[in-house]
């Protein structure tokens, strides 16, 4: 039997402690089968002596190889044949490299499971129709990044009355369109049907800053939303306190903060965080986070900060199941909104890339130069 | 903010002062000059209020963010005193008095003219070098116009009005702009009046100057470099040590900074040996350092662990723990490190130094020699025949000495002619 479908399947969406020992099961299964399937898996587990037939505890499926995302973005490890895999995105891009993830049809299906539970869970799943406001880009056949698509997947939470991007394709190169999306928020203004933004954290406060600036405002309609992912990246020297975009989006738009709601999610941990009404991601079901120490690499408890490693047993089609990312995060527990998992805190990025050395700019040039 | 004629503006009063830039310039050459002693007396000065701690306001700040030790800050202080810069000026500058022959009766005078006036295009990794910068084209002689690097602190336009301040006669002699280097419009009209053009940075930096320069426009490159230790398998524990406690304190963040050990050996063994000595002395010798910020552990630890999954394709070996790490490679190439007290350990027997460095003899710097005293002169022979400029004691690496040539050239030269008059 499948583990990994009664656990996508699981009522609640974060029922840590009741769903403890189908996630070591399914785990189990996954480790097993990466063994079996991925060479570069079972050399890795060999040199890191462990033994994927005796997965029994947490502290076990702890010790499972952690691939950090880095290494996906040198080596290309299907434990599927690529032909039988459907999506291959590439990660957002903002560091210029990109990983080639591949996923089968049933990692997928799980995979919408889950984003239907989750949506339910948080009201976001709904009948009503809305318009959408695609703070990305259009998606083409050239565009391949993660963000594209899922931004376009997230129009189908609700039915779309209409989809308006801030960057459009056209005559083969994309356009920013903020003249668009204004004229289409006024239109939304005046609609009876919700509306629902999409888009990274800093283009959204980007866009409220510009239409507050112009003197812009409007109340749209209720149940409309604020949604946000994929972090704040690039633009950590712009990041603006939280309360300070929700107070800007119930000025601009008349959302209320309630209705911000933020995802988080990669491409090599395709799993759904979603924010609680208190803004914090909280672990669900399907995942399970361990944070480690930045020297040793060990688990540290909850409260510290460490590296943050991901893990769930969603995909088969690749060793995806116990990733670390570039982030520091933290786990903690005192919430108060009664969902009742912990939540992962994301500090920031590993580095500090404005710290640019002569010694690291001799390197670059080294490297363009050849050996 | 601006600083011009010794005045502070607001960066509103940009386009004014670039209109009369030129004709300030040219009225600056034709009626005024500064002599290297009140360019040094400025300085002494500066640098003893600074040590009295005048300035510890804002000084402490920047000090605290660079982790900068107050043996440090002293030693580069002590390169601000008379003793250091005249004896700077008479090093880089040599003695031209005496006449050149061009007949048997008849000489001509030589005589040292500043190049006019100086452009400097700061980067921005090292705290304050943009104003040293200025100050080595004051005591040429230059009248000097320094773009600041967009991650400029304010200090650089705290120490040059300082200066101005205690000696009125400099004021004339220094503008400093604070415009973004997107600013085509106006950077090329400050390289429109310079004679030099000082240019500090990468290769994207240096090709961005030569672009804005006129051609009849000299440009003077202080580029990006690399450096790295030179180990015998009789280096001692004590030069071991020492190398330890330079990486710990630059961090490997300064072109000084060692990268890495090339080891005189070949035999894989061997060189796993040494690294693994020298990691533990690096572990012992952290322990008394403050951390690295965890962030940038975080990075490094990620990249190595990384390294050590990749280690069936690469055949390296890392030894990492206690936030430092040696990673011993089978390849030769001169890299970057890891940085932040991570460095590499690679074969290079002494017959391969010339055929391993010789490309990348542009980019060499520093090379800290850990050798016996027999060793010591045919191994620097053979390191500078390579491109190397600067050959040090294991620990001495990062040293600032006045009368130290900068990347094997001499500034003052660079910023000033020769004119023959008879």
């Amino acid at each position: 039997m499948d583990k990994r479908t009664s656990l996508f399947r699981h009522k609640h969406p974060y029922d840590l402690q009741g769903t403890e020992q189908l996630f070591v099961e399914a785990m189990a299964q996954n480790a097993q089968f990466q063994y079996a399937n991925c060479d570069d898996y079972r050399r890795i587990c060999q040199m890191q002596g462990v033994d994927v037939n005796n997965i029994r505890t947490m502290d076990d499926v702890a010790k499972l190889p952690v691939l950090p995302t880095l290494y996906f973005k040198h080596h290309e490890l299907f434990s599927m044949p690529a032909e039988r895999l459907l999506i291959k995105a590439t990660s957002s891009g903002t560091s210029g490299k990109m990983s080639k993830i591949g996923f089968d049809t049933r990692s997928l299906l799980h995979g919408l499971s889950m984003v239907l539970r989750v949506g339910r869970f948080h009201r976001l799943l709904s009948l009503i129709p809305c318009h959408y406001i695609i703070l990305g880009y259009q998606p083409t056949r050239q565009n391949q990044t993660a963000f594209s698509k899922t931004g376009y997947g997230f129009t189908f939470m609700a039915p779309a009355l209409s989809r308006t991007y801030a960057l459009v394709w056209k005559d083969g190169k994309y356009e920013l369109n903020i003249e668009g999306l204004k004229k289409q928020l006024r239109r939304c203004g005046r609609s009876l049907f919700p509306t629902r933004t999409i888009g990274f954290p800093a283009y959204t406060h980007m866009l409220l800053s510009q239409l507050k600036a112009e003197g812009i405002s409007m109340t749209l309609p209720r149940g409309s939303k604020i949604t946000m992912g994929g972090g704040w990246k690039q633009f950590y020297a712009q990041r603006v306190e939280k309360e300070v975009l929700y107070q800007l989006a119930w000025e601009v738009l008349g959302i209320p903060e309630t209705d911000c709601v933020e995802f988080f999610g990669a491409v090599e941990h395709p799993i759904l965080y979603t924010t609680c009404e208190k803004h914090h991601f909280h672990i669900p079901v399907y995942s399970r986070v361990i944070i480690r120490d930045p020297d040793t690499l060990a688990p540290v408890p909850h409260g510290t900060v460490g590296l943050v490693n991901l893990l769930s047993p969603m995909t088969m089609s690749m060793p995806i199941l116990s990733v670390m990312t570039d982030d520091l995060g933290v786990i903690r527990e005192d919430c108060g909104c009664g969902i009742g998992s912990p939540y992962l805190e994301i500090i920031g990025r590993v580095g500090v890339r404005d710290i640019t050395t002569c010694a690291a700019g001799a390197d670059q040039m080294l490297k363009e130069v050849g050996p | 903010m601006i600083l011009a004629h010794g005045q502070l503006h607001e960066d509103v009063a940009l386009s004014a002062l670039l209109e009369t830039l030129e004709a300030d310039c040219i009225r600056t050459i034709a009626s005024q000059s500064i002599t290297q002693e009140q360019v040094i007396g400025a300085c002494e000065t500066l640098g003893r209020r600074i040590a009295e701690g005048v300035y510890d306001r804002l000084l402490g700040q920047f000090m605290a963010g660079f982790d900068i030790s107050a043996a440090h800050l002293s030693a580069a202080l002590q390169l601000f005193s008379r003793e250091s810069l005249q004896y700077k000026c008479r090093m880089e500058l040599g003695d031209i008095t005496e006449p050149l022959r061009y007949d048997v009766d008849r000489t001509i005078r030589r005589h040292r003219y500043p190049l006019g006036v100086l452009l400097h295009i700061a980067a921005g990794n090292v705290d304050g070098l943009p104003a040293y910068s200025v100050i080595e084209g004051l005591l040429a002689g230059n009248i000097n116009i320094l773009k600041l690097p967009s991650a400029d602190s304010g200090i650089s336009i705290l120490l040059l009005s300082e200066l101005c301040k205690l000696e009125p006669a400099l004021a004339d002699f220094i503008y400093v702009f604070d415009v973004p280097s997107t600013d085509l419009a106006s950077l090329q009209q400050f390289a429109a009046v310079a004679d030099g053009v000082v240019v500090w940075g990468g290769d994207e930096a240096v090709a961005a100057a030569r672009s804005l320069a006129p051609v009849n426009t000299r440009v003077i490159s202080w580029g990006h470099k690399l450096s790295f230790a030179y180990a015998t398998l009789d280096a001692t524990d004590e030069d071991l040590t020492a190398l330890a406690h330079h990486i710990c304190e630059t961090r490997q963040l300064l072109c000084s900074s060692c990268q890495g050990i090339y080891v005189d050996t070949a035999d894989r063994t061997i060189l796993e040996g040494f690294g693994r000595r020298f990691f533990e002395i690096l572990r012992s010798v952290n322990a008394t350092y403050s951390p690295v910020p965890i962030g940038l552990r975080a990075k490094a630890t990620l990249q190595l662990y990384n390294e050590e999954l990749e280690q069936h394709i690469t055949g390296n070996t890392v030894c990492r723990g206690d936030g430092v790490s040696v990673t011993v490679t089978e390849d030769r190439n001169l890299a970057l490190s890891c940085l932040f007290r991570n460095c590499w350990v690679k074969p290079l027997p002494r017959e391969q130094i010339l055929p391993a460095l010789k490309g990348k003899k542009g980019y060499l710097q520093t090379c800290g020699l850990l050798c016996g005293e027999h060793d010591r002169l045919p191994l620097s022979d053979r390191l500078a025949r390579a491109g190397v400029v600067r050959i040090t004691k294991a620990g001495e690496m990062s040293r600032t000495i006045a009368g130290e040539a900068h990347d094997g050239e001499y500034p003052l030269q660079a910023y000033s002619r020769i004119v023959e008059i008879g």
